[in-house]
C-alpha cells in the first residue's frame, strides 16, 4: 500500500481530471499543465490496448467455461441413469404365454377388445382421478385421544377409508409407494408404462416431452377407447393428441400460488360427463387435482389450507360415488407424497408414500384374509409399488399388459369378493410375469447383456412354470394354487430388483473421461490462479491462443477418429477430444512460458489455509455425514478463518490497521454466527436440527415477524455500505444517489412484496386477492427495474467516485489526505485535493456488488433477505480486512468468498437436495412460466449467495488500490481463477465421489444431489465470472482510465515487450 | 515491548509489572523440573483417561470434578516447572553463572521479592482463569457451539480449555496489554508454554471433526470429543514446542 507516501508521478494525470472537473465548477485550476499531443496518443493506445486484452482474458476464462461444461456433460451423461427404450408394444391378440383351454368358454376368448384381450375385463369404463402428492397418512383417520395428535391434514378426507372399512368388496384403500425421483412427471410416466424412472429425467420437469414406449393410455387410444383428461397439463406433453379434444380440459401446473383453478375446472367439467346421459361419450376419464401439492407447496401440510383442500376432494368423492354407474371403475391415488414441508422430488419416505383407492359399485374385490379389511396402519404395511397400477388397470379394463410393465396385478382387485379366488390371482400373476419376461428377453437381446445377470431370475421362471402345469383345474387345489401364485410373484419381485440395480447401470468410460477432463481443466486452473509470477493478463493471449487452436484441431480429429471408430457415440469421441485438446494446448503454451511458472503450492500460511479448508471440505463429500452437516462445516471453517485473520491483525505493526482488522474480523465472524441461525434443515438431519427458515418445520411459509427482516435490511444495509464509502471519500456523485436512495427504496419494495405476498397468502383481507397478487407482481417487477435499468445503467456510464475538494492554505487539517485524498496541486494560497483517490478502483467496481445485492434479494424469502444482507456486509467487511492484513496478493479473499457463497446458500433456505429448490421463485415477477425468465429466477433464487460472492471477488484485489498501481488486471484475473478453481475442486471431488459411490445406499439421497448441486454451482459462477465480474471489471477499470489515462499503462507495456525475457 | 530482558540485573519494572519473556521460554534447570516436565503431559492424559468413561457418561458433573485435579497438576507444573514472570528461580540460577559486581545485592532484592510475587502470580492465575472461561465460550459459540441449549456443558468445556491453556501461560507471562496482545498474535516464539496453548486450541478445532459423523457413539456427545482433542493437544504442542519446534517463530507474512 501506497497510503501516506508521495506520489509524485501521478500529478500530470490526475490533473487531466482536475482540469476537467475544476473547470466545470468554475474553481481556480491555472495552474494545471496542459496534456500534450504525445500523451494523448498514448492514451489511447493504452485504451486500446487494455480493451483488446480485456477481451483476451473474456475469451480465455470462457474457454475455462467450457471445459468445465464440457467435463460435467461427459460425466453426467454416463452417470445419470440409462435405461433402454424399446418399441416393441403389448398387442390384444398376442398374448405373452399359453391359456389353457379349459380358461376359455364361450363367455370369453382371448384376444377380444371387447371381453378383454388377455384376461376376462372386470369393468367397461374407469374413472381415474389422481390426486398430486396425496399422502398415504392424509387418509388414515387420527383420533384425537390418541399418543399423535391429529395435524391440519389428518381426518380431513376421511371418505377413502370408511368405504374400504364399511363396504369392503366396493372398495380398497392401501399405501401406494412411488419409485423415486418423485416428480410428477417421472410419476406419470411409471404410472402408466410400469416401469422405473431413470434419473436424468428428473431434471425435465420443466419440459415434459412425450412417451414413446406402450403404455396404458396408449393401450387403450389403440383400443379406440375414448379418453378425456381434465386438470394437469403435463399429461399433454407425456400423451399429445390421445385425449378427446372437445372434452378435456387442461390447466397449467406450475402455478404453485394457485390453489383452486385446476381443482375447480376438474370438479366443473368431470360431473357433467358423469351423469347418465354422458357417459356413452367417453370411456375413460384422467382427473388430476394438483391443489394438494399447492397446498403443500405453498403452505406446508400442516396448515389449515391443507384442510381445507383435503376437505373439498371429500366431498369431491363422496359426490362422485354417488354418481357412478355400475361399470366403471373409479381409481383415486396420489402420486407421490410430500416432506414435512409440503415438498418432494427426492426419495424420503414422507415423499414416496401416496396413497390408492379403489371403488366400485359391484363387489368385485376382496381381501385374502379378514384382518385386512382394515386399511393399513401405516404405509410400511401392505404396500402396493406405483408400477403394479398398470397391470391391474390393464386386465381390469380388458387390456394387453404394456410391453415394458416390472409391476405385478394388485392382490385385492382380483382375489374376488370371497376372498378365495386364488385360481384367478394366480393367473393374472402368470400373465403379467410372462409378459414381464418377453420383456425381459427382448431387453437382453437389444442390450446385448448376457444371461448371468439373470440367471436368478430365469430359475424363478423355470420354476413357477413347473409349478403351474400342476394344477388340477377341475378341482381347485389350494396348496398348487398358491404355491404357483406365490412362484410368478418371486420372478416378478426378483426380476424387478435386478431392473433396480441394472437400471443404475453407469457408462463408466464416459464417467471417467468426464473426470479426465475436469481434473485437467483443474490443473491448468490451478496454475494459471496462482502458478504464474508477475503479471498473469499479459501471459493469457499466448495461452487463448494455443488452447483455442489445439481445441479446434483436436475436435477436427476427434471427428474423423469417430468415422473410424463407430462403435464409440460421435458425441462422446468429439468432446474428449476437442476438451483435452484445450487442455493439451493450454498445457503446452504453460510450458512454453515455463521461466513464468513457479509452483502453485502454497508458500505462506494463509496459501496453506485456503489450500488445506478447500481440500479438506472436498474431501468430506466422500462421507455422508460431512456432506448433510455441510453447512455446520462452512460455518466452522469460516469462522476459523476469521480468527485467524483476528490474529493476524493483531501482529499488524500500525495501531490503526490493528484496531481496523480486529473490528472487522470480529464483525465477520459474529455475522457467520449471526447468519447460521437461519437454517432450513434436510430430512437427514433431524432430530438434531431445527429450522427457522419458515414458521415452522411443516411449513413454507415466513413467520410473520419474519417480514420485518427486509426492512430491517432495507434500513439498516444501505447505511453500512455508505460507511464503507465515506471511510475512503468515495460517496461521491452517483454513488450517493444509488446507496442513499435507489437501492435503499428499492430493497424497500422487495419487502413490500413479502409483505403482500403474506397478506395474499394468509388472506388477511378477504375479497382483496386479485388486488394483491397484481399489486405484489408489479412490486417486483419495478424493484427488478430498478436494479436492472437504474442501477447497471448508472454503473455504465458513472464517472468514478471521486471530488475535487480546493483547500485554502491554512485551513483546518481533517485529517484525511495522504489516506484517501491525493494532494494534485498547491498555489499559492490553495491546494486542489482528489478525494476518494485511494479507493478509486474498488469502490468503481464495488458498485455492481450492490446492484446484484438488490437483484437477489427480491428473489429470497425474508429470511433469505436477512442471510443476503450480513452476506453483503460480510463481504465489505472481509475487503478491509484484506486490505488491513495485505492480503490482496493471497488466495483468501477469493477462498473466503468461495466459503461464503457456499455457507450462504444454505442461510438462503437450500440444501443440496432436490425438494429444496423453490420452484415458486419463478412467479415473484411474472405470472406466468416465461422463459428464459422462470428457469432464471430459480437459478437466481438457489444460487443467489454463490452469485453475490462471485461478483464481489474482483474487489477483494481492488479495494483500496491507488489507481496507477501496476497489474491490476492480472490480479482481478487471477482472483476470480482463484475463485473459480474453489468451485472447481469441490465439483471435482463431488463428481469423484459421486462416481466412486455409484453402487452405495445414499447415492440418490446425498451424493447424486450434491454432485449435482457443486456442478451446476460451478457453471453458475463461471459463468458470472466471466459475463458478470469481467465484465463490471471492464467497465470499471475503463471508467477510472477516463480519468486517470492510459499513458503509463501502454508505456509501461510497451517498455516490457521491449525487453523481452527478461528471466 | 515494554518488559526489559529478563537477565539485565536489577530490572527497575519488575516490580510494577512483570516483565515478559522475549524468548522462548526454557524450563527450570533443576532435577524436579527437568522430570516433571516429562511427567506432566503423561500425568494429564491419565487423569485424563481415568475420568473417560464417567465424562462421557455424564458431561456436566464429571467435567466438574475433574477441573480441581486439571487445575492442581497444571500449577505444580507451572511450579514446578516453568520460570515465573518478573524472575525466578530461572533468573537466579542465570545470574549466578553470571559475573557482575552487584551480583549479591541483586540476588538478595529479588529473594525478598519471590513471595510476594507468587502470591501475585496466583492471584492473576485465579482471575484469569475466570476471566479466560467467557472469551473461550463465546469462542466455543461463534465456531458452531449450541447457543441456547448445553450451555453448562460449553462453559466446563470452556473451563477445561482456559486451564490448559492460561495456567502456565500466566505464570510465566504475567498480564499485562502488549504480551496478551502478543499471546494472541501468535508472536511470541514458540516453546513449550506456547506450544501448549496452540497444541490446545488446535486439538480443540480437530476435535470437533468427529461430532458430524453418523456412527452414534456415545462419546460423540458434546463436548467429549472438544475436551478430549485439547487434552491430547495439549500433550503433543507442549512435547513439540518444547523441543522440536522451539524457538520457531509463526509467519503470517502472505
Amino acid at each position: 500500500m501506497d497510503k501516506g507516501e508521495p506520489l509524485p508521478a501521478y500529478e500530470g494525470l490526475a490533473a487531466a481530471f482536475a482540469k476537467a472537473k475544476a473547470e466545470r465548477e468554475k474553481q481556480e485550476a491555472q495552474g494545471l499543465k496542459p496534456t500534450s499531443g504525445d500523451a494523448e496518443v498514448a492514451n489511447k493506445q493504452g485504451e486500446v490496448q487494455f480493451k483488446a486484452l480485456h477481451g483476451i482474458l473474456v475469451a480465455f476464462f470462457g474457454l475455462v467455461l467450457a471445459l468445465h461444461a464440457l467435463g460435467i456433460y461427459l460425466f453426467t451423461s454416463g452417470f445419470l441413469l440409462t435405461r433402454l427404450v424399446l418399441e416393441q408394444k403389448s398387442e390384444c391378440g398376442v398374448l405373452p404365454i399359453e391359456i389353457p383351454s379349459s380358461h376359455t368358454s364361450q363367455k370369453w376368448n382371448p384376444g377380444s377388445a371387447e371381453a378383454g384381450c388377455w384376461h376376462p375385463k372386470t369393468f367397461d369404463k374407469a374413472v381415474v382421478i389422481i390426486v398430486d402428492a396425496l399422502r398415504y397418512d392424509f387418509t388414515i383417520p387420527v383420533s384425537p385421544d390418541g399418543p399423535q395428535k391429529p395435524h391440519y391434514f389428518h381426518n380431513a378426507l376421511p371418505i377413502l377409508y370408511e368405504t374400504a372399512v364399511q363396504n369392503p368388496t366396493n372398495a380398497f384403500l392401501l399405501p401406494f409407494i412411488a419409485d423415486p425421483p418423485t416428480t410428477t412427471l417421472q410419476r406419470l410416466k411409471g404410472l402408466t408404462t410400469g416401469t422405473l424412472p431413470t434419473f436424468v429425467d428428473a431434471g425435465s420437469n420443466f419440459a415434459g416431452t412425450a412417451i414413446e414406449e406402450d403404455n396404458l393410455v396408449a393401450q387403450l387410444r389403440n383400443a379406440s377407447k375414448r379418453i378425456v383428461h381434465l386438470g394437469d397439463d403435463t399429461w399433454h406433453s407425456l400423451f399429445p393428441g390421445y385425449f378427446e379434444p372437445n372434452l378435456t380440459r387442461a390447466y397449467d401446473s406450475f402455478n404453485v400460488w394457485d390453489l383452486h383453478t385446476v381443482d375447480n375446472g376438474v370438479t366443473e367439467h368431470i360431473f357433467p360427463l358423469l351423469h347418465p346421459s354422458n357417459t356413452s361419450k367417453w370411456d375413460v376419464i384422467f382427473g388430476h387435482y394438483l391443489g394438494v401439492d399447492h397446498a403443500g407447496h405453498r403452505y406446508g401440510p400442516h396448515h389449515p389450507a391443507m384442510t381445507a383442500k383435503l376437505n373439498q376432494m371429500n366431498e369431491v368423492f363422496t359426490k362422485m360415488i354417488e354418481q357412478l354407474d355400475d361399470s366403471t371403475l373409479l381409481v383415486v391415488m396420489g402420486d407421490h407424497g410430500m416432506d414435512a414441508k409440503g415438498d418432494h422430488g427426492g426419495e424420503s419416505d414422507d415423499e414416496v408414500q401416496a396413497a390408492l383407492w379403489m371403488y366400485s359399485k359391484r363387489g368385485v374385490f376382496g381381501r385374502s384374509s379378514p384382518e385386512q379389511v382394515l386399511p393399513p396402519a401405516t404405509a410400511k404395511e401392505r404396500p402396493v409399488s406405483q408400477i403394479d397400477l398398470v397391470p391391474t388397470l390393464s386386465l381390469l379394463l380388458g387390456m394387453p399388459i404394456p410391453f415394458n410393465n416390472l409391476g405385478a396385478p394388485i392382490k385385492e382387485a382380483f382375489i374376488g369378493p370371497s376372498g378365495s379366488d386364488l385360481m384367478n390371482l394366480a393367473t393374472v400373476n402368470r400373465l403379467a410375469a410372462a409378459q414381464i419376461h418377453r420383456y425381459q428377453e427382448d431387453y437382453a437381446l437389444a442390450r446385448g447383456m448376457d444371461n448371468s445377470v439373470r440367471a436368478r431370475s430365469l430359475s424363478l421362471w423355470q420354476e413357477a412354470n413347473d409349478a403351474w402345469p400342476s394344477i388340477d383345474l377341475k378341482r381347485a387345489e389350494n396348496d398348487a394354487v398358491h404355491k404357483a401364485y406365490n412362484a410368478f410373484a418371486a420372478y416378478q419381485a426378483e426380476t424387478l430388483r435386478v431392473c433396480h440395480a441394472l437400471w443404475a447401470r453407469f457408462d463408466v468410460p464416459r464417467m471417467y473421461n468426464g473426470v479426465t477432463i475436469l481434473f485437467g481443466a483443474l490443473v491448468l486452473l490451478s496454475l494459471y490462479a496462482r502458478g504464474l509470477e508477475g503479471d498473469s493478463s499479459e501471459l493469457t493471449p499466448v495461452l487463448l491462443k494455443s488452447g483455442g487452436l489445439a481445441t479446434v484441431a483436436a475436435g477436427v480429429m476427434g471427428l474423423g477418429g469417430s468415422f473410424a471408430v463407430p462403435s464409440f457415440p460421435r458425441d462422446h469421441v468429439m468432446i474428449y477430444s476437442a476438451a483435452m485438446g484445450c487442455i493439451a494446448g493450454i498445457a503446452h503454451a504453460l510450458w512454453y512460458l515455463r521461466r513464468r511458472v513457479v509452483s502453485p503450492f502454497p508458500a505462506s500460511i494463509w496459501g496453506w489455509a485456503s489450500v488445506v479448508f478447500t481440500l479438506a471440505l472436498s474431501a468430506g463429500f466422500a462421507a455422508n455425514s460431512f456432506t448433510i452437516w455441510e453447512d455446520e462445516i462452512l460455518l466452522f471453517f469460516l469462522n476459523t478463518f476469521g480468527f485467524l485473520m483476528a490474529i493476524s491483525s493483531f501482529r499488524q505493526g500500525k495501531p490503526l490497521d490493528r484496531a481496523l482488522g480486529c473490528y472487522h474480523s470480529v464483525l465477520f465472524i459474529i455475522l457467520t454466527r449471526l447468519a447460521s441461525l437461519s437454517r432450513l434443515c434436510r430430512e437427514e438431519q433431524m432430530p438434531f436440527c431445527v429450522s427457522t427458515y419458515y414458521a415452522s418445520a411443516n411449513s413454507s411459509t415466513s413467520a410473520t415477524w419474519q417480514l420485518a427482516i427486509p426492512y430491517i435490511v432495507a434500513l439498516l444495509l444501505p447505511s453500512f455500505i455508505r460507511a464503507y464509502y465515506t471511510n475512503t471519500r468515495n460517496l461521491q456523485g452517483s454513488a450517493v444517489t444509488w446507496i442513499d436512495f435507489a437501492l435503499r427504496f428499492g430493497l424497500l419494495l422487495s419487502a413490500a412484496y413479502w409483505t403482500l405476498d403474506a397478506a395474499d397468502d394468509g388472506e388477511w383481507f378477504e375479497g382483496y386477492s386479485d388486488v394483491l397478487k397484481s399489486t405484489k407482481v408489479i412490486v417486483a417487477q419495478i424493484t427488478l427495474a430498478i436494479a436492472v435499468a437504474f442501477g447497471y445503467c448508472t454503473f455504465a456510464w458513472a464517472k468514478p467516485f471521486l471530488n475535487i475538494e480546493t483547500r485554502f492554505k491554512g485551513a483546518e487539517d481533517r485529517g484525511f489526505e495522504g489516506s484517501s485524498a491525493q494532494v494534485i496541486s498547491e498555489g499559492g494560497t490553495s491546494s486542489i485535493t482528489v478525494l476518494g483517490y485511494a479507493n478509486v478502483h474498488g469502490s468503481r467496481y464495488a458498485f455492481v456488488i450492490t446492484v446484484w445485492l438488490l437483484i437477489i434479494s427480491l428473489v429470497q424469502k425474508p429470511m433469505g433477505a436477512g442471510a443476503i444482507g450480513i452476506a453483503a456486509w460480510q463481504i465489505f467487511s472481509l475487503f478491509e480486512i484484506v486490505d488491513t492484513n495485505k492480503l490482496a496478493d493471497t488466495p483468501v479473499g477469493p477462498v473466503v468468498l468461495g466459503l461464503l457463497g457456499s455457507f450462504h446458500f444454505f442461510k438462503t433456505g437450500h440444501q443440496a437436495t432436490l425438494s429444496s429448490i423453490q420452484w415458486e421463485t419463478a412467479f415473484i415477477p411474472l405470472r406466468t412460466i416465461r422463459y428464459p425468465w422462470s428457469p432464471l429466477l430459480v437459478v437466481l433464487n438457489a444460487f443467489g449467495a454463490q452469485i453475490l460472492c462471485a461478483v464481489a471477488v474482483p474487489a477483494v484485489v481492488l479495494w483500496k488500490q491507488p489507481p496507477k498501481k501496476k497489474g491490476l488486471v492480472g490480479d482481478v484475473a487471477k482472483a476470480l481463477a482463484t475463485h473459480m478453481l474453489f468451485y472447481a475442486v469441490v465439483n471435482l471431488a463431488t463428481t469423484l465421489w459421486a462416481g466412486h459411490l455409484r453402487r452405495h445406499l445414499m447415492l440418490y439421497r446425498i451424493f447424486s444431489p450434491r454432485f449435482m448441486t457443486g456442478a451446476v454451482a460451478l457453471l453458475v459462477v463461471d459463468v458470472v465470472v466471466v459475463f458478470v465480474a469481467l465484465v463490471g471489471a471492464r467497465t470499471s477499470f475503463l471508467s477510472v482510465g477516463e480519468v486517470f489515462g492510459w499513458e503509463s499503462w501502454a508505456l509501461e507495456r510497451e517498455a516490457r515487450r521491449e525487453r523481452p525475457a527478461h528471466h | 515491548m515494554t518488559s526489559s530482558v529478563q537477565s539485565l540485573p536489577a530490572s527497575k519494572t519488575a516490580d510494577i509489572a512483570p516483565p515478559a519473556h522475549t524468548g522462548p521460554i526454557d524450563s527450570l534447570d533443576t532435577d524436579a523440573a527437568k522430570l516433571y516436565t516429562h511427567v506432566h503431559p503423561v500425568l494429564l492424559l491419565s487423569l485424563y483417561a481415568y475420568r473417560f468413561k464417567a465424562i462421557v457418561a455424564d458431561p456436566v458433573p464429571a467435567l466438574a470434578s475433574t477441573l480441581p485435579w486439571l487445575l492442581v497438576l497444571q500449577a505444580a507444573y507451572a511450579i514446578i516447572c516453568l520460570p515465573p514472570a518478573g524472575g525466578g528461580t530461572a533468573v537466579r540460577e542465570k545470574e549466578k553463572r553470571r559475573p557482575g559486581e552487584k551480583k549479591k545485592k541483586v540476588e538478595r532484592n529479588r529473594m525478598e521479592n519471590v513471595w510476594p510475587k507468587l502470591l501475585l502470580i496466583c492471584l492473576s492465575l485465579v482471575g484469569s482463569i475466570v476471566l479466560a472461561i467467557l472469551p473461550i465460550m463465546i469462542t466455543l459459540v461463534l465456531m458452531g457451539a449450541p447457543l441456547t441449549t448445553y450451555l453448562d456443558r460449553t462453559a466446563l468445556c470452556a473451563a477445561h480449555l482456559a486451564l490448559l491453556t492460561t495456567v502456565p501461560l500466566v505464570y510465566v507471562h504475567g498480564i499485562s496489554a502488549s504480551t496478551c496482545r502478543k499471546i494472541v498474535g501468535l508472536m511470541v516464539p514458540i516453546d513449550e508454554v506456547q506450544g501448549g496453548m496452540i497444541g490446545t486450541l488446535v486439538g480443540a478445532w480437530l476435535g470437533a471433526v468427529p461430532i458430524p459423523l453418523d456412527w452414534d457413539r456415545e462419546w460423540q456427545k458434546w463436548p467429549v470429543t472438544i475436551v478430549t482433542g485439547a487434552y491430547f493437544g495439549f500433550a503433543i504442542g507442549k512435547t513439540l514446542g518444547g523441543s522440536l519446534l522451539k524457538g520457531k517463530k509463526i509467519s503470517f507474512d502472505p
